[in-house]
């Protein structure tokens, strides 16, 4: 009887080549995403006794300590700081770039190629750039906020929100050239001027394509990593640990077992950030039909 | 075309549109990179819900004012490349208060001719210039770089790269004997460089144009740029310093070889998958999907560690294999090929069953073909991101000989400030083949980095 109902539904031949086409990937993907993570909830449950010679078992226990810690709340507030610094600001210029070249004017290419320009800087690119630009000695604007605790965070972000410029100019306009000139044209009508117009019309019809950027850029932020490296190594006074770099640091045998929680913590973060702002804001996001 | 006035108010004549700056016009006009007619200026429908009802003189101050913020906002964003570009090619001497004991980087201009450092180096520098004059004779022509063909059509193009190279290298010459010395006679050089290369790309250009001034104001930016980048990009000795200080030639290639294996695989794993998903049936499917798009809620950050572990055991640190498995699938590229093989039209799918096609040759004969700008844009996205990874390679790479471009930019940055301009030039050549690939597939770039945003 299964015999019968498998082959009215399926055909082996297919689902054999079916599997055969997903193994490369679902092979890869239990190697080196499922299994890893589960590897590390469950190393979280291990404490390295005698500098990672041996491990014991000590169930939730490390995972209560380690995420309450002053490190583990350091980190994280570090890495809120870092997406408060660069996500607001990454939108509201991503914005203004793209209504600035949203326009038909002659040349107007030229404009738009130079604001997506900045995608062709890698993170490494962009850190070496800023590192130099905000040099106390050869920078061009003589400051020291990279060795000053209270700019550090500040002046790391500057660079993220600069490499990032271009996809969010590339996202918004993508969004803002999806508008239909007529919706523009009847606003006109009913006598809205342009401020108004992009305030009630525009924004809104293109608020699905804010939320996604606005989820991408929350999520890059969280995932910050070489900026910090390049360009403070989490100083000055580890005022610019976040918690991925303090993850990247905590590979060794007798701190594994903590790296693991800090992992799971950082995966349970950006899950509930991600899952916030998608229950919170899709309620007002208007997706049209 | 679009409404022209309120209700309340006379609908005037149409106006005549206020000129752009002539120059950027005209070039990009003829560059054929604005497709827009002199009517559709100014008229468009935010144009004309701007400027309805309001005289010439106040339309041209508001061009000019978008005009203006456009600029001010390029100069925002250039500003930290432009910048640092200046920085590279300064000495960092200048900066330094004077009885530091450092030994700062010069930006010597190389005192070389064409012809030293080697046939390689001659051939490579050759290569680019060659590269950049038949693009940009195509380019005016009103062809891409590809269409090789039209220089059997009009010969004269094929005349005007061969002269412009030429002229590139005689007039160049003197420029790099001249700087290395610090003579006087510099400018007037780069004047009669400027002035012979321009000539010789007004041979193709008067040809393609669309007029004989669009023409002439074409081939004098084609003068300025190719010097200008001639002498800055291969004069200043500070690239090659550089180049070698950084070791970047290994560094580079091992990036290349790298970028290129991920993507290869990435493509074909997707692909396969993609096919799965949404040509074949098996049981389980929707929950198989589920478990591909899982793994975007587990990137690298989170794996780090386990990850790190995973390859350690396998003895994989420094290697290819360590470098590329993690990234050998894409959940993002499967869900974006899905996407594109969905559009097949199911009637050139059954057309192709009752022709006997089995699912492999259908794959390649149809499905891929048919969803080439889907899976192109999904290539370009994917390589970019390969060539700019940097966690991973940080990970995993003890030995600074394996080291990827992007990690080796990271030792350059905590030497001292005198050799400063040797890393701002270590960082631009490594952006340099993102660049490359940016301008040859602009459209397929925005098209995958917008993929999840905008519908359709």
């Amino acid at each position: 009887m299964i015999a019968a109902w498998w082959h009215r539904r399926y055909s082996t031949r297919e689902t054999l080549l079916a599997l055969l086409f997903l193994a490369p990937s679902i092979a890869v993907f239990v190697a080196f995403f499922y299994r890893p993570f589960l590897n590390l909830v469950y190393w979280g449950t291990f404490e390295s006794r005698r500098r990672g010679a041996f491990f014991e078992s000590v169930g939730l226990r490390q995972y209560r300590e380690q995420l309450t810690s002053d490190d583990f709340r350091q980190g994280l507030w570090h890495s809120i700081q870092f997406v408060l610094y660069t996500v607001p600001t990454g939108l509201v210029l991503g914005i203004l770039l793209a209504v600035a070249a949203h326009r038909r004017l002659k040349g107007i290419k030229i404009f738009q190629a130079i604001f997506a320009s900045t995608i062709a800087s890698s993170v490494a690119v962009a850190s070496v750039v800023f590192f130099f630009f905000l040099n106390p000695t050869v920078g061009i604007f003589r400051v020291d906020w990279l060795n000053n605790p209270d700019m550090a965070m500040f002046a790391v972000a500057l660079s993220g929100i600069w490499r990032h410029l271009g996809l969010s100019f590339i996202i918004v306009l993508a969004g803002l050239q999806s508008v239909p000139d007529e919706v523009l044209e009847a606003a006109t009508l009913d006598g809205y001027g342009p401020v108004r117009r992009l305030l009630r019309i525009t924004l809104p019809l293109i608020s699905p394509v804010l939320l996604f950027l606005l989820v991408v850029l929350v999520i890059f932020g969280f995932q910050a990593f070489a900026e910090i490296e390049i360009l403070t190594g989490g100083g000055p006074a580890a005022s610019t640990e976040t918690l991925v770099f303090k993850i990247f640091r905590l590979n060794t045998p007798d701190s594994i077992g903590i790296g693991a929680v800090y992992s799971v913590g950082l995966f349970l973060v950006t899950l509930v950030v991600t899952g916030l702002q998608f229950a919170i804001l899709e309620r007002r996001v208007h997706y049209g039909d | 075309m679009a409404i022209d006035a309120r209700p309340d108010e006379p609908v005037g004549p149409a106006q005549p549109t206020a000129p752009a700056p002539a120059a950027e016009a005209e070039s990009a006009a003829a560059l054929g990179e604005v497709t827009l007619s002199g009517a559709a200026l100014g008229v468009g429908p935010r144009a004309a819900a701007v400027t309805v009802g309001r005289s010439p003189l106040r339309r041209t101050v508001g061009m000019i004012g978008q005009y203006a913020v456009l600029v001010a906002l390029a100069v925002v964003v250039l500003a930290p490349i432009a910048l640092v570009l200046i920085q590279a090619l300064s000495s960092p001497i200048r900066y330094i208060a004077a009885g530091l004991p450092l030994h700062p980087v010069g930006i010597d201009w190389k005192d070389r001719t064409w012809w030293s450092g080697g046939a390689a180096s001659v051939i490579l520098r050759s290569l680019v210039i060659l590269v950049a004059l038949v693009w940009l004779q195509l380019r005016v022509a009103g062809g891409r770089i590809w269409e090789l063909s039209r220089f059997r059509e009009r010969p004269v193009l094929a005349l005007a790269v061969a002269a412009g190279w030429v002229a590139v290298v005689l007039t160049t010459n003197p420029i790099f004997a001249a700087l290395a010395d610090g003579s006087s006679n510099a400018p007037a050089l780069v004047l009669v460089a400027v002035l012979v290369v321009g000539a010789t790309q007004l041979i193709g250009f008067q040809a393609g144009a669309r007029s004989w001034w669009a023409a002439l104001i074409l081939a004098a930016l084609a003068g300025v740029g190719l010097v200008a980048v001639v002498v800055i990009c291969f004069g200043a000795a500070v690239w090659t310093d550089a180049w070698t200080r950084a070791d970047l030639g290994p560094a580079m290639v091992q990036s290349l070889i790298l970028t290129i294996l991920i993507t290869a695989a990435q493509l074909v794993t997707a692909t396969l998958a993609a096919y799965a998903f949404t040509f074949l049936r098996f049981p389980l499917k929707g929950l198989l999907f589920a478990f591909f798009l899982g793994t975007l809620l587990l990137p690298l950050e989170v794996t780090l560690l386990a990850n790190e572990y995973t390859v350690r055991q396998l003895g994989w640190t420094d290697t290819y294999q360590g470098l590329v498995a993690p990234f050998a699938a894409s959940a993002f590229g499967t869900f974006l090929v899905r996407q594109g093989f969905r559009g097949v039209p199911p009637e050139i799918r059954d057309a192709a069953q009752l022709d006997g096609y089995g699912h492999l040759s259908f794959l390649w004969r149809f499905a891929i073909p048919l969803t080439r700008p889907v899976i192109a844009s999904f290539t370009v996205i994917a390589a970019l991101a390969a060539w700019n990874q940097y966690l991973w390679p940080r990970a995993i790479i003890d030995q600074a000989s394996h080291e990827t471009a992007q990690i080796r930019l990271r030792t350059l940055v905590s030497t001292e400030v005198a050799q400063s301009n040797q890393a701002i030039a270590a960082a631009l050549i490594v952006a340099v083949p993102v660049v490359l690939l940016l301008i040859a597939f602009q459209r397929q770039i925005i098209r995958g980095l917008t993929a999840g945003a905008v519908k359709g």
